[in-house]
C-alpha cells in the first residue's frame, strides 16, 4: 500500500509544482526585468491553489455522476477539457503578454498574465487534487490502510514538493537570460504534454481514431521503473505514445517557440532580455 | 523582494527532505525484497516439509493450516491432499517454479514442486495481500520518524538561519536607527568575517561625508565671521563718505542698499551656522512660544507698517522646550518672508494651535503663494520662489527658510508649506513637540 | 478463468438509444471522426471486467489482433480502483460500486498486462491479443 501510495501522489503532486515553479520564475522574471512598473504580486499563487483545492474536491465529490457521462467516458472527456482549456491558456499567456499592445498598459498586462497563471494552476490542481482526494478518500477509510497509504501520501507530496521548491530557486539563482530561456523550455514542454494528454484521453474514449504508435520504447526506458516516472512528471514521457500523441505534443512546443514570449527569451538582435 | 532568510529556510530543507525521502524510499524496497525473498524461502521450505508428508495417516492428510497459507499434493491428475481451504482443480500447471494465482477471493503466490522419488507434484500457496503486510508494517515504522521529525527540523532550520542572519538584521537596525545628522562611525562589536568589509565601507564613507561636512561648515562659519569685520569697515567708510559728499546720488543710494543687503546675508549665515545641537542641548530651556512670538511681532511691526499690511495673531499662551535664540531666528524668519512676499495692503495671520501633544505655530498670507513644484524646494539654500511675473522678486537672499528648518530640525520638530486659507497665498506650519 | 470477446449484440439496441441523446457538443467532435466511428461503432465488440475483493475477474482477457474492443469495468467493492496499463497506456477510474467502459487496440498481438493502481498486490491481470 505504501509505495504505491508514495508513487501516485507523487506523480500528481510533482506535476503541479513543477508548474507552478516555473510560472512562479515567471512572476519574479517580470518584476526583475520586464518593466519596473510591471509590479505582478506572487499572490496568485495562495489564490489559485485555494481555489483548485476546492475545486478539486468538488470534482471528485461529482466523479460518481461525471463518469457516467457521455455513456461513461464523461471522465476523459472532462479531463481532456481541462487539459485543452490549460493548453489555450498557456497559449494566450505566451502570445499575449510580451505583445506590442499589451507593453502600453502595463497594470492591464500585471493583471493578464496573473490571471492566466491563476488559471493554469487552479486547472492542474482540480486534476491532480481530484485523483489524490479519490485515492485518499477511498483507501484510508479502510482502517489497515490508513497509516501505509497517508504516510506514503507524505513521503509523495514531500519529494514533489521538494523538488518544485528546489527548481524554483535553482532557476531564479540563474542570470535572469538563462532563467528565462530554460522556464520558456520547460512551458513548451509542458504545452506540449498537456495537448499529447488531451488526445490521450480522446482516444481512450473512442472520441479520436486510433493511430498506431510512434515508437516502442518500453525496453530501454520503462514506464514503470523510477526513471520512467520522473520522466512522466518532467516531460510526459511515454514508452508507447500514438503518432497523433507525438503530433500534438509537437504541435504544443511549436506554439511556443513561435510566440511571442519565447523571441523575447532568445532576441534575434543583441539585446538585454527585458527590455520592452 | 527576495528574502535571504526564506530562500534558506526553504531550499536547506528542501534538500534534505528530498535525500532523506529519496533515502527512505530506497530502504524500504531493499528491505521489501529481502522480505520478498525471505518468504519465499519459506514457501520452499513448506513445499518441502509438505512434499514428504506420509499420506497413509488420515489425521496428516487433513491438515490444517493458517488462513494465509494453502497446499496441494496431486499424483497424475488426482488430488492426494490438499488443506482445508484450497479448491478442487490445481492451482496451477504442473510446472515448478513461483507463479501467481487467484482464487477463493484473493491472489496467492504459489510455489510448485515436483517429487520425483514419490512421484508428486506438490502446490503451496500464500496470500500476496498478508504475506507484506508484517514487513510494512515494520519497515515503515522506521520511516515515521522521519515524516514525524520534518516539523522540527524546519523549525530548527528556521532558528538556525535567523540566528546565523542576526549580525545583517543588527547592522542594518544600527543604519536605520542612526539619526539625519549622526556621523559617527558604526560600532561592530560581534563583528564577522562576512560583514566586516561593508561595516568598514560604511565607516569609510561615513567619516569621509562627516570631514566633508564638517569642512564645509567650517568654512561658511568663517568666512561670514571674517567677512563681518571688512563689512563694518565698509559701513564707516559709506557713513563718512555721506557726511562728505551729496547723497541724493541714484549710484550713492544703490551702493548702500547693496552694503546692506550683503550686511544682512552675513548675519543670516552667521545664524545658520551658529544653531548647532551640541548649543542646542546646552541652551535648551522651556519657553512661551506666545509670548516669543508677541516680541518678535512687536520688533518686526514696523516693515509691517511700511507695506500697510494687516497683521494678526491668534492663539493663547503654550509652554514648549527651546532654544530662545534659535526660535525668535526661526520667528523672525517667517514673518519677514510673509512681510516680503505679501503685497502692499495684504492680510498676514500667526496663528499658535494646541494639538494635543504637538503644538502649531502657522504664518499665512494671501500673497501669491508658492508652484506646488516649487514648495520642496524652498528650503534649499538660496533657492528662492520667482514673483508671479517671473521679474518683481523681493530682496532677499534666499537663506531665511533654510535657517527656518534648520532650527526646526534642532528641536525635533516638523515645517510644512501649505496653501493659506486665504483665497491664494501659502502657510508655512511648524509642528513643535509639546513639552511632555 | 478465460473470457472470449462476445458479441455486442445485445446491449447495442441500448447503445442506439443513447446515441441520439448525446450532446451538440459531442456531435460536433464526432463529425471529425465519423468515417472512423461509423465504420467501428456497430463493430466494436465489449468485453466485461469485474472488480470484486480487489481482484479483476477474468484476470485475462483474450482479444483478437487489429480489432479495437469496448471493456466494460464493473466494480463491485466499494472503493474505487483506478485500471492501469503502461503497456496499453491506458489509465482510467472506476468508482465503488460502480462501471465505466474504456476503448483498447487495435493492438499487435502479444501479452499487455494490466493493475489496479489502487490495490497493484491483489488487483493484477492480462489482455493477451492473439
Amino acid at each position: 500500500m505504501f509505495i504505491n501510495s508514495v508513487i501516485l501522489v507523487l506523480q500528481e503532486i510533482i506535476e503541479a509544482a513543477l508548474l507552478i515553479s516555473v510560472l512562479l520564475v515567471f512572476t519574479n522574471l517580470f518584476q526583475k526585468s520586464w518593466d519596473k512598473s510591471f509590479v505582478l504580486q506572487t499572490s496568485w499563487v495562495g489564490i489559485s491553489i485555494a481555489i483548485g483545492v476546492v475545486g478539486a474536491a468538488m470534482y471528485s465529490y461529482y466523479t460518481p455522476q461525471i463518469s457516467e457521462m457521455f455513456d461513461y467516458v464523461g471522465q476523459e472527456i472532462f479531463n481532456a477539457s481541462i487539459h485543452l482549456l490549460s493548453l489555450l491558456l498557456v497559449c494566450l499567456f505566451a502570445f499575449l503578454v510580451p505583445s506590442a499592445r499589451l507593453a502600453k498598459d502595463v497594470m492591464g498586462r500585471a493583471k493578464f498574465a496573473a490571471f492566466c497563471m491563476t488559471g493554469i494552476v487552479m486547472l492542474a490542481i482540480v486534476r491532480e487534487g481530484s485523483e489524490i482526494i479519490q485515492y485518499i478518500g477511498g483507501i484510508a477509510g479502510h482502517e489497515d490502510n490508513f497509516t501505509p497509504v497517508v504516510l506514503g501520501g507524505f513521503i509523495g507530496a514531500g519529494i514533489g514538493v521538494s523538488t518544485g521548491v528546489l527548481l524554483f530557486y535553482g532557476l531564479i539563482n540563474l542570470s535572469v537570460n538563462w532563467s528565462f530561456r530554460i522556464s520558456v523550455g520547460l512551458l513548451s514542454l509542458i504545452a506540449g504534454n498537456m495537448g499529447s494528454q488531451a488526445v490521450l484521453l480522446l482516444t481512450q474514449a473512442d472520441w479520436l481514431p486510433f493511430t498506431p504508435i510512434a515508437w516502442n520504447s518500453s525496453s530501454a526506458l520503462p514506464e514503470n521503473s523510477i526513471a520512467g516516472h520522473l520522466m512522466y512528471a518532467l516531460v510526459g514521457y511515454e514508452a508507447t505514445p500514438s503518432i497523433l500523441q507525438v503530433s500534438i505534443y509537437l504541435l504544443g512546443i511549436v506554439l511556443i517557440v513561435i510566440s511571442p514570449l519565447f523571441r523575447k527569451s532568445w532576441p534575434l538582435q543583441h539585446s538585454l532580455v527585458g527590455e520592452t | 523582494m527576495r528574502s535571504i532568510r526564506l530562500f534558506l529556510v526553504a531550499s536547506i530543507l528542501a534538500a534534505l527532505i528530498l535525500f532523506n525521502f529519496v533515502a527512505a524510499l530506497q530502504g524500504y524496497q531493499s528491505s521489501m525484497r529481502e522480505a520478498d525473498t525471505l518468504f519465499d524461502n519459506q514457501m520452499l521450505d513448506l513445499a518441502r516439509l509438505v512434499s514428504n508428508l506420509d499420506l497413509s495417516n488420515a489425521s496428516t492428510r487433513d491438515l490444517r493450516l493458517g488462513n494465509n497459507l494453502a497446499f496441494q499434493i496431486w499424483s497424475e491428475s488426482q488430488l492426494l491432499a490438499a488443506s482445508h481451504n484450497a479448491p478442487a482443480l490445481p492451482l496451477q500447471n504442473f510446472a515448478p517454479g513461483f507463479e501467481y494465482v487467484n482464487f477463493e477471493g484473493y491472489r496467492w503466490r504459489t510455489f510448485t514442486r515436483y517429487e520425483v522419488p514419490l512421484d508428486r507434484w506438490v502446490i503451496v500457496a500464500e496470500r500476496t495481500d498478508l504475506r507484506f503486510v508484517l514487513a510494512e508494517n515494520v519497515v515503515l515504522q522506521s520511516i515515521l520518524p522521519l515524516l514525524l521529525g520534518i516539523p522540527f527540523v524546519g523549525l530548527l532550520i528556521w532558528i538556525i538561519v535567523s540566528h546565523g542572519l542576526r549580525p545583517l538584521q543588527q547592522l542594518s537596525d544600527a543604519l536605520r536607527n542612526k539619526g539625519a545628522n549622526d556621523l559617527s562611525p558604526i560600532l561592530s562589536a560581534n563583528s564577522r568575517i562576512e560583514l566586516d568589509q561593508v561595516v568598514e565601507s560604511i565607516n569609510g564613507f561615513i567619516q569621509r561625508l562627516d570631514r566633508v561636512m564638517e569642512r564645509e561648515k567650517r568654512f561658511s562659519a568663517d568666512a561670514a565671521h571674517e567677512l563681518r569685520t571688512p563689512m563694518s569697515a565698509l559701513k564707516i567708510q559709506l557713513h563718512n563718505l555721506s557726511e562728505e559728499m551729496d547723497t541724493k546720488h541714484e549710484s550713492f543710494q544703490q551702493l548702500q542698499e547693496g552694503v546692506d543687503r550683503m550686511q544682512h546675508l552675513i548675519e543670516q549665515l552667521l545664524s545658520l551656522y551658529r544653531a548647532t545641537p551640541e548649543q542646542f542641548i546646552n541652551n535648551c530651556e522651556t519657553v512661551d512660544l506666545y509670548a516669543i512670538t508677541q516680541d518678535q511681532l512687536a520688533s518686526s511691526y514696523p516693515y509691517f507698517e511700511v507695506k500697510e499690511q494687516n497683521v494678526e495673531l491668534i492663539g493663547s499662551s503654550i509652554e514648549i522646550e527651546a532654544d530662545k535664540f534659535a526660535l525668535e531666528t526661526l520667528i523672525s524668519n517667517l514673518l519677514g518672508n510673509a512681510n516680503k512676499y505679501t503685497p502692499r495692503d495684504g492680510s498676514i495671520v500667526v496663528s499658535i494651535d494646541d494639538l494635543g501633544d504637538e503644538v502649531c505655530l502657522k504664518v499665512e498670507d494671501n500673497g501669491p503663494g508658492i508652484p506646488e513644484a516649487e514648495k520642496s524646494r524652498v528650503f534649499d539654500r538660496f533657492y528662492r520662489v520667482a514673483g508671479s511675473d517671473g521679474s518683481s522678486r523681493p530682496p532677499g537672499c534666499g537663506l531665511g527658510l533654510t535657517i527656518v528648518s534648520h532650527v526646526a530640525d534642532l528641536h525635533q520638530a516638523r515645517v510644512e508649506v501649505k496653501d493659506s486659507s486665504f483665497e491664494s497665498g501659502s502657510a508655512f506650519c511648524v509642528y513643535f513637540k509639546k513639552k511632555p | 478463468m478465460k473470457a472470449v470477446v462476445h458479441s455486442a449484440s445485445t446491449s447495442r439496441k441500448n447503445r442506439e438509444m443513447k446515441k441520439y441523446l448525446l450532446t451538440p457538443l459531442k456531435t460536433l467532435s464526432a463529425v471529425a471522426v465519423l468515417c472512423f466511428a461509423i465504420a467501428a461503432w456497430a463493430a466494436t465488440p465489449e468485453i466485461e471486467l469485474i472488480i470484486k475483493d480487489h481482484l479483476f475477474f477474468p484476470a485475462i482477457l483474450e482479444i483478437p489482433a487489429g480489432q479495437k474492443v469496448r471493456v466494460r469495468i464493473i466494480n463491485q467493492d466499494p472503493t474505487p480502483e483506478e485500471f492501469e496499463s503502461f503497456e496499453l497506456n491506458r489509465e482510467k477510474l472506476v468508482i465503488g460500486n460502480g462501471q465505466t467502459v474504456i476503448f483498447i487496440g487495435p493492438l499487435e498481438p502479444g501479452e499487455y498486462p494490466f493493475f489496479g493502481e489502487f490495490y497493484p498486490k491483489t488487483a493484477q491481470g492480462v489482455v493477451i491479443v492473439k
